[in-house]
């Protein structure tokens, strides 16, 4: 029950730094962009996600916000592909072995 | 708080940006991550935040005072001390964990005895993430009665055990690995930020889509009732299993990792590929990696370790692997997947001294396959409700009989994927994260917007909680 590299960290890589740029810019950027990817792409999770929140007044109006902001982004089109993503998984879901398929009432 | 839900995302963003913020004022941002680490326990439930403050002053204190004593003229009081810190962390566990447990099992022996009384279930609750955070305090206050760690201050040790990355499902990280990153302003570079960014969209992708496919569409249908299912279905929902308790609980270790890294901490890894495991000892040191080291270190090197003969080393072998099954709780099914990988263990290392010279060795495949099955094989007792669920789950599958209709093309690629993982070169990670470190941000935003996305569209509506954070 030993191991030699138990507590090296898998973050730590072994490669030549890089020069340019300041590393947490570097990330915070990535995280902003994306963040906006994602509200612009993905606002069907997020009016989802509010309408779990607990009623009330507040929620209401975000829940509202959200709506608009969801039909939006589905106007514009930029919905589309996360739409198309979750039908063409829904639709794997759904596949059935052939001898499965052919006969459901043996089962 | 699930780290795979948009609450937690918002959470973290907040805690980044914030943090981030402090520049060099190390106390501050220690301050600020306790407070929010605070929030992100008590959202779950509040009242167990004093629980939580409450182990990490009670292992300051004892720490604090078993290093005023001098090792070496009053070594008596500093082990005196030691002793009482473990029976009272082992206590705050103890309770939580396994009063109700005790109490059940005493009931009919009372009753037995012609005792006919009604003892005090208390219906307990049991506060996330405490067999976490109490094995966390007790290996500080064990390490500074051992002279590995010095006594750290108040804030270093409470946010050691209090840190939201790791709070409720681990990896385990030791005092002597974080306390040192503590003490200064965290230093970050590209290459530890893609890996970071890789790591939690890897977990993500693990958890919201292999394992909770598996678990809602097979594993948990069929373990809720087994003798409704033919054989066929029953080992593949066992391999099912698998797949899915690797993906659930790595998936944890790997967003924690990586959630860590874009605060500025490095925490170790806590699984590598474990199914390619050529035997049981090689499986415990791929899986859960924190934990059996936790348990070697302060349970098994107790013992004695390897001192004192077989016999005594297959002792000791055991006592770890059942006290390791019932640190993930008061069951009896934990107890026996703890007990299987103990005999195993012993055996594998009976085994190995009297193995006649000049006999050939399995061929590696085949040591994986076997090491494989037995890990199934525990898997099996350690899903099912009860030891009479687990035999009759495994006698289900022996009568090999029944129509498969569990078996899916989804279902079937998820599971050869889950088990594929293990067998990918493990550099192609990190290779990976080198090559990602060379594109400019907003490509790289775009890349991990996209990726998440694809998840997102993939995920079983619902998050599950994790595995783990029942123990």
């Amino acid at each position: 029950m030993s191991h030699g590299h138990e507590f090296e960290s898998p973050v730590d890589l072994h490669g030549r730094p890089v020069p340019a740029g300041h590393p947490l810019r570097w990330a915070s950027v990535t995280i902003a962009v994306a963040s906006l990817f994602l509200l612009v792409t993905n606002a069907v999770s997020i009016s989802a996600w509010i309408e779990e929140q607990t009623p009330g007044p507040i929620q209401a109006k975000v829940a509202a916000v959200a709506g608009s902001w969801l039909a939006s982004t589905e106007a514009l089109g930029t919905a589309t592909p996360r739409a198309a993503l979750h039908k063409q998984w829904k639709a794997a879901q759904a596949v059935r072995f052939e001898s499965e398929a052919k006969a459901p009432d043996q089962r | 708080m699930l780290f795979p839900t948009l609450t937690f995302g918002l959470f973290f963003l907040v805690v980044y940006t914030l943090v981030w913020s402090t520049g060099r004022h190390n106390e501050w941002r220690k301050i600020l991550l306790l407070v929010a680490s605070w929030i992100f326990y008590g959202a779950w439930d509040w009242r167990f935040v004093t629980l939580l403050i409450g182990s990490a002053f009670l292992n300051w204190g004892l720490a604090r005072l078993i290093d005023r004593f001098d090792p070496e003229e009053d070594a008596p009081h500093r082990k005196s001390l030691m002793i009482i810190g473990v029976i009272a962390n082992l206590s705050i566990l103890g309770f939580f964990k396994y009063f109700d447990f005790f109490i059940g099992e005493l009931a009919p022996i009372v009753t037995a005895w012609g005792f006919a009384r009604d003892l005090p279930l208390l219906q307990i609750v049991l506060p996330i993430g405490i067999s976490f955070f109490t094995f966390q305090g007790m290996s500080y206050m064990i390490d500074v009665w051992r002279g590995r760690v010095k006594a750290a201050s108040l804030l270093d040790i409470t946010l050691l055990m209090s840190f939201f990355p790791h709070l409720v499902a681990g990896p385990i990280v030791r005092a002597s690995h974080l306390i040192p990153q503590f003490r200064e302003t965290p230093k970050v570079n590209r290459g530890m930020m893609a890996m970071a960014l890789l790591l939690i969209v890897w977990g993500l992708f693990k958890k919201a889509v292999i394992a909770s496919e598996l678990a809602t569409r097979l594993v948990d249908p069929v373990f809720f009732d087994p003798s409704a299912y033919g054989s066929l279905d029953l080992l593949f929902a066992a391999y099912g299993y698998a797949v899915q308790i690797y993906c659930d609980f790595s998936a944890y270790s790997d967003m924690a990792i990586g959630l860590a890294a874009l605060l500025g901490y490095r925490f170790p890894r806590n699984f590598e590929q474990p199914y390619r495991a050529a035997s049981l000892q090689e499986f415990w040191r791929r899986w859960h990696m924190s934990l059996s080291s936790w348990l070697r270190d302060y349970l098994y090197i107790g013992l004695g370790g390897n001192r004192g003969g077989l016999m005594f080393l297959c002792r000791n072998l055991m006592i770890t692997m059942l006290l390791g099954g019932i640190w993930h709780g008061a069951k009896w099914t934990f107890l026996i997947w703890g007990g299987l990988h103990g005999v195993v263990l012993a055996a594998e290392r009976i085994w190995r001294d009297v193995k006649p010279e000049g006999w050939p060795m399995l061929p590696r495949w085949i040591g994986i396959f076997i090491t494989f099955h037995i890990v199934v094989l525990g898997w099996i007792f350690f899903r099912s409700e009860s030891f009479d669920g687990a035999i009759s789950y495994i006698a289900g599958i022996a009568s090999w009989g029944g129509t498969a209709t569990m078996i899916t093309p989804l279902g079937l690629a998820l599971v050869v994927l889950g088990l594929e993982m293990h067998f990918m070169p493990p550099q192609i990670m990190p290779a990976l994260a080198l090559r990602l470190r060379r594109i400019p941000a907003p490509a790289m935003g775009l890349l991990v917007g996209m990726a998440i996305l694809l998840i997102d569209s993939m995920r079983y509506e619902g998050v599950a909680p994790f595995i783990y954070y029942q123990f």
